[in-house]
């Protein structure tokens, strides 16, 4: 095989080209590209959980939270009960208040049934003798009797014992020490009756309510069993009390007189509760009197507190026996509570809790559940909502200190009813504002159905703000205000002008700065506020329109509150702004201060995801903003966010892309210059990029507009800067925190700029020809990529195909205005001597990698490339010379020897070269048959 | 090697009326055969008394106990001597509960089951298997309760109470002269009949109008006297058989709070009175101040057996 062989490429002659054309004004492969606006921030999630839905397991958590409510529906509510599941509402009310009322204080259990405790000394123990007492007494510290008081425990400690004792209750039930099991369940009833850590009563009731239903269900449970045997599926409704045989009854009766010799009270009434499912055996119809005088007997407990809890457990109980026929006994002890309400609010009562430093609103708030509840069933039973509410709100005004009451009337009843009588709560309020402890929680709900309202009364809204306002401004603190202010924020943008919602904004200004606090102290309220005005504003755009927004928007000082609230503002309104464009200058300048102020958070520590998502929103305001027609204004405009986001490489990037943009709108005519100085700027900002390969490709798309634009000296710097960067090229890169190879996408620059460069006038002032191109060719000799690497060899086949087509006399396309090189030289012989010799010296770089393919048995490639080559010798090159032809057939027998002509490829070229008539295809034809026998 | 004896009755809650019959199984339970000396079934029902060391001396009440009343003493032959099969054996018996005939005046009848600290009325059913010389005899006994019958309903005895400073004897407030002075307090209670029947709860109610110090408790306390007497003297004692709290710390005012107690079994009967003992039965109320200032009020209560 000779080893060189010189290269001379074939002449084309355009007059073959026999098909029809016609002149089209837009680049028929260009992609079509519509701008739009996507609303789908919630899409992608949904989406994925739609299909993914099927084959998932339940969240471990969410699923100890189903079985939990199956075990209490499958318990009680098998048989369907008409109207509204209790069961269900009560689950739900059960997690909030464990959720809500935590405390960090210290909690006290007092129990025989606990290990531990306060008896457990831990003793020097000096001799033998000593050692054995105090064995014995550790045993002896077992025994019943002796209570103890385990003081000092964490509330996760709390909630660990009083998961044990539930555990102890199911453990001595088996065990058949079923008095044992009462005995624990009356002291933990007793435990209710310690309000000494008054901030957790709530959730200390519910955990110890859950004991006394297990007990409730184990005693049931037992007695079904010894009337109807083992398996069966009788429950509290169906149980009739004729076919329970007598011994069954007895047993029965006999936990009932036990219970009713408790002595106290509060253990007494709460295991009556808990026994209550009981009287099923016995007597269905005791029920309903039982429940009717355990509502009186609360009465007997002198702790409010104590007895409101009460009255939520006997209407739990009597809601899981009676279903809808309970409502009535919601209504009565809610009764009983209003009668009992002043209670709460007398002297010794306050000193105890303000004796555990907590404020009155605190206090009160933790009736809110139990009222709650009570106001739940009497809604239920009541057809007639709008009177009822109009009897206890009438009930409401005549008392003192109504707001506990009021808060709980506000928020159980529906929108539609609360809003008819917005205006004369509002009065209610406001007359007794000044005293008043739950303002905020009354005010806040009350908004809270106002912004429910479809459309209110213009004038009326307007004088129902007004009233709001006069009792928000003398609200002292200010995390209440900011509450209250939420919704009523909401309902002032959805009911009232603009001018009605600055008014507000100027006033919440002077309140914060009024209060005399930094306003950093309510960064998270204060966001809430903005972030539910954003959202419920009609127009995004008009806020910014409202000289009090930015002002309040900066209210906070300190950076990282600052930009929680710029992402917030700038997150919400982009995903609820409607238009693709923002002309408006004042929207503009108070989103461009938001977005420094999002830049300027960022630093070194900053982590990625952080600042990716700034970037992301900082692109939605550079990609929004339009100046219309004004194209040097939106380069002013470019260039003053370069230097205000210059931290962030992926705004560098839309800048980039969007300056290359408008050099495209400009016009010829009278943009020359703009074009020009969109080229400086891209040229300018992309050095300061740190990816290499973003760096490459945004050159080679800048070098392409400046090409077009007929800047030849900036595309020309510009691909000069990309042969510059080439060999800096990674071969991995980091995307999302995983390694990807660059080579496919090395690859596809490569090819992308080597087909610019048949349009590239050549630098005439160069000393050598081709100026850009032998600079590439250079450099590519110069890196040591493998001779193996696909990429090195498909890029020489490319340099090869684009040295032939600048060899031709008419290029296959041109850019308007632009000079290229065939224009240029006109086919000059000394131009194409240099074009012939380097498609000489990389014809001869790609035999030797056909070489070392073989050396490295690497077949599949050799032949491939063998094939590549061969057809660009029969297509490309002279076939005329000597030195092709016999490339071509060497070429030819190296892919035959390597695999069999039956490759669809050598079939297909073999097929399309005996198609052909030229005289030389037909000698390489020949020759090749010649070859094909000498083999 | 082991036999069993047992006595099952018939009816679960084992309470019955004079006149009724008592039915049941005698079990013999064993793992191989039994040779017997006849099996008898007793039915005996006793007043115990005892005098209190309170009322008399030690001496005296250790030497001086009083005779247990005999009230009913009837046996029958359940099954003549021979052998039992191994396995279980089910022997039933039926017995009619008739009283002994009166043999002295003041012989009282049948009462009702009752168990206090110095009277106890009870009713045994024993069974008795004699063996051969070598074995033990084996026996078997078992409690049942015996009740009168519901008579009709006595009329209702409603009685009302104010407790005020004035109303009370300094000598039930519990303290001495050292104390501080009475707390100012106006208490109303009402006790819905004083005649009560034993199966239906004990109701009424209390409020307290005015109270100017805080209240800790409000309790019911349910007291038996017992009265025992013989030739050589008598004693009365007042013991407590439970005491429940109706009112649980700082009430409110002027609001009705229920009372409410079921009498408890066995410890309670119809009101007694024989020529030997005497059981009634009375009813406190306490109101028990934040200083440990007591208030009490007495009741005496009848309690009989009716529907």
């Amino acid at each position: 095989m000779p080893v060189y062989y010189e290269w001379t490429s074939a002449k084309k002659s355009r007059s073959k080209h026999n098909c029809p054309s016609f002149e089209v004004t837009s680049y028929p492969l260009k992609a079509n590209v519509i701008t739009m606006k996507e609303h789908s921030s919630n899409s992608i999630i949904d989406q994925i959980n739609k299909w993914s839905s099927g084959f998932e397991e339940v969240d471990p958590l969410l699923r100890f939270e189903q079985m939990n409510l199956e075990e209490d529906i499958g318990a009680l509510e098998v048989e369907k009960i008409e109207g509204v599941n209790y069961s269900k509402a009560w689950s739900t009310r059960r997690v909030s208040i464990l959720n809500k009322y935590t405390t960090g204080e210290k909690l006290t259990i007092v129990s025989s049934y606990l290990p531990g405790g306060e008896k457990a000394l831990i003793r020097q123990v000096s001799n033998l003798n000593e050692k054995v007492k105090h064995r014995l007494e550790q045993l002896d510290d077992f025994d019943e009797s002796s209570v103890r008081k385990t003081m000092g425990l964490s509330q996760q400690e709390f909630v660990t014992n009083i998961n044990m004792l539930n555990d102890e209750i199911k453990k001595a039930w088996e065990s058949e020490q079923r008095v044992k099991a009462f005995k624990i369940g009356i002291q933990c009833s007793k435990l209710l009756s310690d309000i000494s850590v008054m901030q957790f009563y709530p959730s200390k009731f519910i955990l110890i309510t859950d004991i006394l239903d297990t007990f409730g269900n184990l005693v049931f449970d037992r007695l079904r069993e010894k009337s109807f045997g083992l398996n069966n599926n009788k429950t509290v409704h169906n149980i009739d009390s004729k076919t329970v045989p007598e011994s069954a009854k007895e047993t029965c009766q006999n936990w009932m007189y036990k219970m009713a010799s408790i002595r106290e009270l509060l253990p007494r009434l709460y295991m009556e509760m808990a026994l209550l499912k009981c009287c099923v055996f016995t007597n269905r119809e005791e029920i309903k009197p039982a429940i009717t005088r355990l509502t009186t007997m609360i009465r007997g407990i002198g702790n409010p507190l104590v007895a409101a809890y009460l009255r939520i457990y006997l209407c739990h109980t009597a809601s899981k026996l009676l279903g809808n026929e309970s409502e009535a006994f919601f209504y009565n002890n809610l009764k009983e509570f209003l009668h009992e309400y002043q209670q709460i609010f007398q002297t010794p009562i306050r000193k105890k809790y303000e004796m555990q430093l907590l404020t009155q609103d605190k206090y009160l708030n933790l009736y809110v559940p139990a009222v709650d509840w009570l106001l739940f069933g009497t809604l239920n039973s009541n057809k007639c909502k709008n009177s009822l509410f109009d009897e206890l709100l009438q009930q409401c005004e005549q008392m003192d200190n109504n707001e506990l009451f009021l808060c709980c009337l506000v928020s159980a009843f529906d929108s539609m009813c609360v809003i008819k009588r917005a205006p004369k709560i509002l009065d209610m309020i406001h007359s007794h504002a000044d005293k008043m402890v739950m303002i905020n929680e009354v005010l806040a709900s009350l908004g809270e159905h106002l912004c429910k309202a479809d459309n209110y009364r213009q004038n009326a809204s307007e004088s129902l703000i007004q009233t709001w306002w006069k009792i928000a401004s003398g609200m002292k603190s200010t995390n209440h205000f900011l509450q209250v202010l939420e919704p009523w924020l909401q309902f002032a943008c959805t009911h009232l002008s603009t001018q009605h919602v600055n008014v507000i904004l100027r006033g919440t200004i002077r309140y914060m700065i009024k209060c005399g606090k930094p306003a950093d102290e309510f960064s998270g309220n204060f966001q809430f506020v903005i972030k539910r005005m954003l959202k419920s504003i009609p127009d995004v755009e008009e806020l910014f329109l409202m000289d009090a927004f930015m002002p309040l928007v900066e209210l906070v000082q300190t950076s990282n509150a600052r930009t929680l609230m710029a992402k917030a503002v700038l997150s919400i309104f982009f995903s609820r702004y409607t238009s693709v464009q923002i002309e408006d200058p004042i929207v503009i300048s108070s989103l461009m201060r938001l977005c420094c102020i999002l830049h300027d958070s960022i630093n070194a520590v900053t982590v990625e995801d952080e600042s990716k998502i700034c970037g992301e929103l900082i692109n939605k305001f550079i990609q929004a903003v339009s100046y219309q027609d004004d194209l040097e204004r939106q380069l002013n405009f470019y260039v003053e966010c370069r230097s205000s986001f210059i931290k962030l490489d992926a705004v560098l990037i839309t800048l980039v892309h969007a300056v290359n943009a408008l050099s495209v709108r400009a016009n010829t005519a009278r943009g020359k210059w703009l074009q020009r100085a969109c080229a400086a700027y891209c040229f300018v900002t992309v050095p300061s990029l740190h990816c290499t390969l973003t760096k490459t490709q945004l050159y080679l798309l800048s070098g392409q507009v400046a090409l077009l634009n007929n800047c030849i000296g900036q595309a020309e710097a510009n691909f000069k800067a990309l042969i510059g960067l080439i060999p800096d090229i990674p071969d991995y890169i980091l995307e999302d925190g995983q390694k990807k190879p660059t080579h496919v996408k090395v690859g596809g620059i490569l090819s992308d700029f080597l087909s610019t460069l048949l349009l590239l006038p050549d630098n005439v002032d160069g000393n050598c020809k081709a100026y850009i191109l032998s600079g590439f060719i250079k450099t590519m000799e110069r890196i040591h990529w493998k001779r193996t690497e696909p990429l090195y060899y498909t890029t020489l086949l490319h340099t090869l195909d684009l040295l032939c087509e600048l060899t031709q006399e008419t290029y296959a396309h041109h850019i308007e205005s632009v000079l290229s090189n065939d224009k240029l030289y006109g086919s000059d012989s000394e131009f194409i001597d240099v074009l012939e010799k380097y498609s000489t010296n990389i014809c001869q770089e790609l035999l030797i990698v056909l070489k070392a393919l073989g050396d490295n048995k690497e077949t599949k490639k050799q032949y491939n490339l063998a094939l590549e080559l061969f057809w660009r010798v029969v297509r490309r090159g002279d076939l005329k010379e000597r030195p092709m032809l016999s490339l071509a057939a060497n070429l030819w027998m190296l892919s035959q020897k390597i695999q069999d002509s039956n490759n669809k490829i050598a079939k297909a070229i073999m097929s399309a070269l005996q198609k052909d008539n030229n005289p030389h295809v037909r000698q390489l034809l020949q020759k090749l048959d010649e070859g094909v026998k000498n083999t | 090697m082991s036999t069993n004896l047992t006595i099952i009755l018939k009816r679960a809650s084992k309470v019955y009326h004079e006149g009724e019959t008592i039915a049941g199984v005698a079990v013999v339970e064993s793992n191989s055969e039994v040779r017997h000396e006849g099996l008898s079934l007793t039915m005996e029902g006793m007043v115990n008394l005892q005098l209190s060391t309170k009322n008399v001396g030690i001496f005296e009440a250790f030497s001086n106990s009083i005779k247990p009343i005999n009230l009913l003493n009837t046996s029958i032959e359940l099954a003549p001597p021979g052998k039992i099969p191994p396995g279980v054996t089910e022997i039933p018996f039926e017995m009619p509960l008739r009283a002994r005939q009166a043999t002295s005046p003041g012989y009282p009848g049948l009462l009702e089951t009752y168990h206090g600290v110095f009277v106890n009325i009870m009713y045994n059913l024993k069974c008795n298997m004699k063996r051969s010389f070598l074995n033990k005899p084996l026996y078997a006994s078992c409690q049942f309760f015996v009740q009168y019958r519901q008579q009709d309903p006595a009329p209702l005895k409603p009685v009302r109470c104010e407790i005020n400073p004035a109303t009370i004897r300094a000598s039930s407030t519990s303290g001495g002269g050292s104390r501080a002075p009475m707390p100012q307090f106006q208490i109303y209670a009402e006790i819905n009949s004083t005649v009560c029947a034993l199966d239906k709860p004990l109701t009424g109610k209390i409020r307290v109008d005015e109270c100017s110090v805080p209240i800790r408790s409000i309790e019911l306390q349910l007291v038996r006297v017992e009265t025992c007497g013989c030739a050589e003297g008598y004693s009365k004692d007042a013991t407590e058989i439970q005491n429940i709290q109706i009112g649980d710390g700082d009430v409110c005012r002027a609001r009705d709070i229920p009372l409410y107690m079921v009498l408890p079994r066995l410890f309670t009967c119809p009101t007694t009175t024989t020529v030997n003992f005497k059981i009634e039965f009375e009813l406190n109320i306490a109101v028990i101040f934040e200083d440990d200032y007591l208030v009490t009020e007495n009741f005496p209560i009848l309690l009989l057996r009716s529907w």
